[in-house]
């Protein structure tokens, strides 16, 4: 189970203040969490990565967690971030697999989660855009494969692909 | 997945410095003081106009100025909540401002008619003056904007550039608007909202590839 939003508030505002004991026990909270946030979202192998790029990003902008609104939803609006320029940069290898690591999870992380998960991003997308966007860019077929699959020209699944990512930019705080 | 030790963890850790939380106060301070500082601007170059005190200007000289500063504010507020980012975020107020600031130009279409509109336009020879002046002097809060977001972390940058556009270009107008002596809703409602348009569609552009990290 990972820590509650009070939980990780006050131990949030303490690193604010310098507080490294607390920061240690926050960071690993915050690593679970994210986690659990990207898989199915991203291929195992490249899972530790987003997650420590997400967690550097959070020490160098932990100024702009304001103490008088919650922890996890500006912990999302970051993690959501960073994934989408995930998505633009990285191509996944042949041999990834996406993964189904599930960890127990109680109800209330599920409602948390669920409110502030990445599928919600993708409910604002045509299904095309979100087709091309999985193949591509989450399971790593070609430009040529994807367009075979889809049944779309190469040329559109490029155009769906590059507004898809630009529409789920646009989304990363306004989706809920 | 477990908690497992991460070095990561230990070097972030390490570097922890305590840090002053953002606040919006404060980016709503440095605006004010942007804007505070774009009036005396206008009053040193141009001179406010005196006839706003003397009861000269009509009702659509504080109705239009009015609608400039409200958007100017509405829009400041989105980008300053911009800095600290959180999901939910919506904005909503200041989408809303920018369409009631769109009843200026409409008014003045409905009411001249597309000829007198056209007309109006064309033959409006402290127009383009006040369109460049409006977006010049929205430069000031421009930039107060973007150091704010770079201080910040915004993560809609599209958003963050549209809106730091439009809160300059409404603000800039807003204090030109206060040395402008024309009055008219066809001079208004062109000439002074224009250059929030501009400014809205310099900053999508101009802002995102300077506060993006």
């Amino acid at each position: 189970m990972i820590a509650d939003e009070a939980s990780m508030a006050h131990m949030m505002a303490a690193a604010q203040s310098g507080d490294r004991e607390m920061y240690r026990v926050l960071l690993g909270e915050v690593q679970l969490w994210l986690a659990r946030y990207f898989r199915k979202r991203v291929p195992p192998a490249q899972l530790d990565d987003l997650v420590q790029e997400v967690m550097m990003a959070v020490h160098a902008k932990r100024a702009t967690w304001d103490p008088t609104r919650a922890f996890y939803p500006w912990l999302a609006a970051i993690a959501r971030y960073r994934w989408v320029d995930h998505l633009r940069k990285v191509y996944r290898s042949a041999e990834d697999e996406l993964g189904d690591h599930d960890a127990a999870e109680d109800s209330e992380e599920e409602a948390v989660m669920a409110r502030m998960s990445l599928e919600r991003l993708f409910v604002h997308l045509p299904d095309r855009q979100v087709e091309v966007i999985e193949l591509v860019k989450i399971e790593g077929l070609s430009i040529a494969e994807a367009a075979e699959r889809t049944g779309q020209s190469e040329s559109l699944v490029k155009v769906n692909i590059h507004r898809g990512l630009k529409k789920l930019s646009a989304l990363v705080e306004k989706a809920e | 997945m477990n908690r497992v030790p991460n070095p990561l963890i230990d070097e972030l850790a390490a570097d922890l410095a305590p840090v002053a939380p953002i606040r919006p106060w404060h980016g709503a301070l440095l605006v004010a003081l942007s804007a505070l500082a774009t009036v005396v601007l206008v009053e040193l170059v141009d001179g406010l106009w005196r006839g706003i005190a003397t009861g000269a200007a009509s009702s659509i000289f504080f109705i239009a100025n009015g609608m400039l500063g409200l958007l100017g504010v509405a829009a400041a507020g989105a980008v300053i909540s911009m800095a600290s980012p959180r999901v939910g975020n919506r904005h909503e107020g200041a989408r809303w401002s920018a369409a009631m600031l769109g009843l200026l130009p409409l008014t003045a279409l409905l009411a001249l008619g597309a000829g007198g509109f056209y007309a109006a336009v064309s033959s409006d020879r402290y127009g383009f003056e006040c369109f460049l002046a409006g977006a010049g002097f929205g430069l000031v809060t421009a930039t107060a904007l973007v150091l704010w977001l770079r201080r910040g972390a915004p993560v809609s940058l599209g958003a963050a550039g549209l809106f730091t556009g439009i809160a300059a270009g409404a603000i800039g107008s807003f204090a030109y608007g206060l040395a402008c002596p024309i009055d008219t809703i066809d001079h208004l409602g062109i000439w002074h909202v224009a250059p929030v348009a501009l400014m809205g569609l310099v900053g999508r552009i101009a802002v995102p590839p300077l506060v993006r990290w």
